[in-house]
C-alpha cells in the first residue's frame, strides 16, 4: 500500500514551514536562477529578433535574378516572359517585379547628380518595405500611361535641391536629358547596405516609362522575388531558378544562364552570431540555476544532518528506505517547484519590462518558460536526490545515537 | 507455551571489525521467548544486552547465527525488508522517549500507520484511540516539549502499540522517570500485557522492573550466563 502523494507534500510543506527564512532563502537561489534564464532567453530571442529586423529592413528578405553572360554568348535578357513563367510555375512566391536600372545623370536647376535610375512597379515599396516619407509612389494608373513621375531617395534630394530636408514634391527632375519628370515622393532614410552601398542614392519610375524613354535593349537588369512566408526563401529561390531553366529551354547539363541572389547567407551568418550570442547567455544563466540547486543540495544535507535523530526514529519504527528518501525527494521537489514558480514570475516581469522599454515584440514564449521551469525542477531534483539518499541510508542504530 | 515461540535465535554472534582488532560483543547467544512472556534482560554495562536487543528487534544483523522471528528467519534480511519487519512486528519503547518532537502526541501515534500505508483519517482514529487508552484522550494536539516525562512515555507506548506487534522490545522504559512514574508506566505495560497477551522483552537495571518479568535473563560478556524463572510475576 503506498501513501497518497498529496498527504508526502502536506509533510514536506510542514517542514519547510517551520523554517520560513531558510526555506525562503533557499528556494530565492533556485529562483533567480529560473527568473535568469527566462530572462536571458528573452533578451537573445529579442536581441536576435531586433538585429534581423535591421537586416531586413534592408531589404534582405527577397530572391534576386540577375541575367548573366554563358560560355561567350551574349547575355540572355530577362523578359516578362520569364515573369510569366515563374509566376505560373511557382507557389512560394507572392510579388515578382521588374527592376530596370541603370546609372543616368539627372539635372534639377542646375544640380546635377549620377543615380542609379529604376524602372520598376510599385510594389518595389512593399518588397523592399521602403515607405515614402514625403508624397507617395506611383500607382498602377502611372505604370499604366507610362507617367512622368518619379521618387527620389534622400541622397538624390540632397544632392539636387541642396539639402534634406528640402520638399521636392511637385517640381522637375531631367533625368538622362530624355526623360523630365515630376517627383511625387520621396523614400524614407534606410542609410548604408550590408556591402557598403548608399541605398539612399536612388530614383524609381514606371518600368513602362523607362521602357518609353531608355528603351529595354538588354531585357530587364533585375527580378525581384518576394517569398510568400519570410522562411520560404530558399523554397522561393528554388523554384525560381526552376522555372527560368525551363523557360529558358536549358537541357539538364546545361549551366544557368543567370544568376539567383538571396540574402540568406548572410542572413544566416547574422542569425547564428545572434545565436551564439544568446546561447552564451542562456549558458551564464544556466550556471545561476545550477548554482541555485547547489543551495538546495547545501541546506538538504544540512537537514538531513540536524535531523538525524528524527531519521533514526523514523526508520527505528519501520519506515523504509524508500520511504525516508521520499520525504527528503518531495521536500527538494517542493522547494524547486516553489523556486521554479517565483522564478517564472521574476523571469517574465524582468522580461516584460525589458522588452517594453527597448520597444521589442513579446519575446517571452511559454515554451521557453516552461522549458526554465522543468530546468529548475530537475535542477533542484538532482541535487535533492543526495542528501535524500544519505538520510534514507543513515543507520538507525547510529542516527538514534545522536540526540 | 501452546502459543510457541514469538523469539527463536541459535548461536548468535556480533563480532565488531573497527581498528583492526576484531570485538566480540555477542558470543554464541541461544534464546527462546514463548508468545505472551515477559522476559528482562539484564546485565552490567557493555555485556551486550543492548547490541542482542537490536538484534531482536531487527536494528541490527547478527553476525553468526540464525533468528526466527515468529517462525521466520530474519537473521539476513536487507535493510528495506527489516524495515518492514520493525514495522509489523516488533514495537520499540526506549528510555529516551524517541518521540519526533515537531509533531503532536496524535501524529507520533499515527506515524508507524502512515508508514504502513492506512489513510490519514483512519490513522488518526486509531491513534485517538490509543492515546485514550493509555491515558492521554486530552493530550492530542500536544507536542512532546508540552509533556511530562511519563506522558512522554505513554505516547511511546501508545507509539509501539499501533500496529498490534507481536513483540515489544522496552530499553530501559523507566530509566529517564522518577520512582513513581515509572512504576505508573510498569503498571500500564503490565495492564496492556494482561489485556493483549503482548509479547515483552525488558531491558533494566532496575529490579523491580525486572522483577514483574516471567523470566530474568542474565547477559555477561556476551553470553548468557543465567536465568531465573518467577511463577507468579508481580503485577
Amino acid at each position: 500500500m503506498r501513501r497518497p502523494r498529496s498527504e508526502l507534500f502536506g509533510m514536506a510543506f510542514e517542514t519547510l514551514r517551520r523554517n520560513p527564512g531558510r526555506s525562503a532563502l533557499t528556494l530565492l537561489g533556485l529562483a533567480i536562477g529560473v527568473g535568469a534564464f527566462i530572462a536571458m532567453v528573452s533578451f537573445g530571442e529579442g536581441a536576435r529578433r531586433s538585429v534581423m529586423d535591421q537586416f531586413k529592413a534592408l531589404g534582405t528578405h527577397l530572391v534576386r535574378v540577375r541575367g548573366t553572360s554563358r560560355g561567350g554568348q551574349e547575355r540572355r535578357p530577362l523578359s516578362d516572359a520569364d515573369i510569366a513563367a515563374i509566376q505560373r510555375d511557382s507557389t512560394s512566391i507572392s510579388k515578382i517585379i521588374p527592376v530596370a536600372r541603370v546609372i543616368f545623370e539627372a539635372t534639377h536647376a542646375g544640380h546635377q547628380w549620377w543615380t542609379p535610375v529604376h524602372g520598376t512597379e510599385p510594389e518595389f515599396a512593399t518588397l523592399h518595405t521602403w515607405d515614402t516619407s514625403l508624397g507617395g509612389l506611383f500607382d498602377a494608373r502611372d505604370l499604366a500611361r507610362r507617367a512622368k513621375v518619379c521618387v527620389l531617395g534622400q541622397t538624390v534630394v540632397r544632392e539636387l535641391f541642396g539639402d534634406d530636408s528640402a520638399d521636392p514634391l511637385g517640381e522637375t527632375v531631367t533625368i538622362g536629358g530624355l526623360l523630365t519628370c515630376r517627383v511625387i515622393g520621396v523614400l524614407g532614410p534606410k542609410g548604408t547596405s550590408t556591402s557598403g552601398n548608399d541605398v539612399d542614392d536612388i530614383v524609381l519610375i514606371p518600368v513602362t516609362t523607362f521602357a518609353a524613354y531608355f528603351g529595354l535593349p538588354q531585357g530587364y537588369s533585375a527580378l525581384e522575388i518576394g517569398p510568400s512566408q519570410p522562411e520560404w526563401i530558399e523554397a522561393a529561390k528554388e523554384e525560381a531558378r526552376t522555372a527560368l531553366r525551363r523557360s529558358h529551354g536549358l537541357g539538364v547539363d546545361e549551366a544557368d544562364d543567370f544568376q539567383i541572389d538571396s540574402p540568406t547567407e548572410v542572413l544566416k551568418a547574422v542569425d547564428r552570431t545572434a545565436t551564439i550570442l544568446a546561447r552564451l547567455l542562456q549558458g551564464i544563466a544556466a550556471v545561476s540555476l545550477f548554482v541555485g540547486g547547489v543551495g538546495i543540495m547545501n541546506i538538504q544535507l544540512v537537514s538531513v544532518t540536524e535531523r538525524t535523530a528524527e531519521i533514526g526514529i523514523r526508520a527505528a519504527i519501520g519506515a523504509s528506505p524508500r520511504q525516508i528518501l521520499a520525504q527528503f525527494l518531495v521536500e527538494g521537489a517542493l522547494l524547486s517547484l516553489l523556486g521554479a514558480t517565483f522564478g517564472i514570475m521574476i523571469g517574465v516581469g524582468v522580461s516584460v519590462s525589458v522588452a517594453a522599454s527597448m520597444g521589442w515584440q513579446r519575446i517571452t514564449s511559454f515554451g521557453d518558460v516552461a522549458g526554465a521551469a522543468a530546468f529548475g525542477i530537475a535542477v533542484g531534483l538532482v541535487f535533492g536526490f543526495l542528501p535524500a539518499r544519505r538520510a534514507a541510508l543513515l543507520d538507525p542504530i547510529e542516527a538514534l545515537r545522536r540526540q | 507455551m501452546a502459543s510457541g515461540a514469538v523469539v527463536r535465535a541459535e548461536g548468535l554472534w556480533k563480532i565488531y571489525q573497527e581498528g583492526g582488532t576484531p570485538l566480540a560483543v555477542l558470543r554464541g547467544v541461544d534464546l527462546s521467548i514463548d508468545s505472551g512472556e515477559i522476559v528482562a534482560l539484564r546485565g552490567p554495562s557493555g555485556s551486550g544486552k543492548s547490541t542482542l536487543l537490536n538484534i531482536l528487534g531487527c536494528l541490527d544483523r547478527p553476525s553468526r547465527g540464525r533468528y526466527w522471528l515468529g517462525g521466520k528467519d530474519v537473521s539476513t534480511l536487507d535493510a528495506t525488508a527489516q524495515a518492514w519487519v520493525r514495522l509489523h512486528y516488533i514495537g520499540f519503547i526506549f528510555q529516551t522517549f524517541h518521540l519526533i518532537s515537531h509533531s503532536t502526541a496524535l501524529e507520533n501515534v499515527a506515524l508507524p500507520l502512515h508508514y504502513a500505508g492506512v489513510p490519514k483519517a483512519s490513522a488518526h482514529q486509531t491513534a485517538r484511540a490509543l492515546l485514550a487508552r493509555v491515558g492521554l484522550a486530552d493530550r492530542l494536539d500536544h507536542r512532546p516539549n508540552q509533556l511530562s516525562g511519563g506522558q512522554r512515555q505513554r505516547v511511546a507506548v501508545a507509539r509501539a502499540l499501533a500496529l498490534k506487534p507481536r513483540l515489544i522490545l522496552a530499553d530501559e522504559p523507566t530509566g529517564a522517570l522518577d520512582t513513581r512514574t515509572g512504576q505508573e508506566i510498569l503498571g500500564l505495560l503490565l495492564e496492556l500485557h494482561a489485556e493483549a497477551r503482548l509479547t515483552l522483552v525488558l531491558v533494566t537495571h532496575d529490579p523491580n522492573v525486572a522483577s514483574v518479568a516471567h523470566r530474568q535473563i542474565q547477559v555477561r560478556d556476551g553470553l548468557i550466563v543465567g536465568e531465573t524463572r518467577s511463577d507468579a510475576p508481580a503485577a
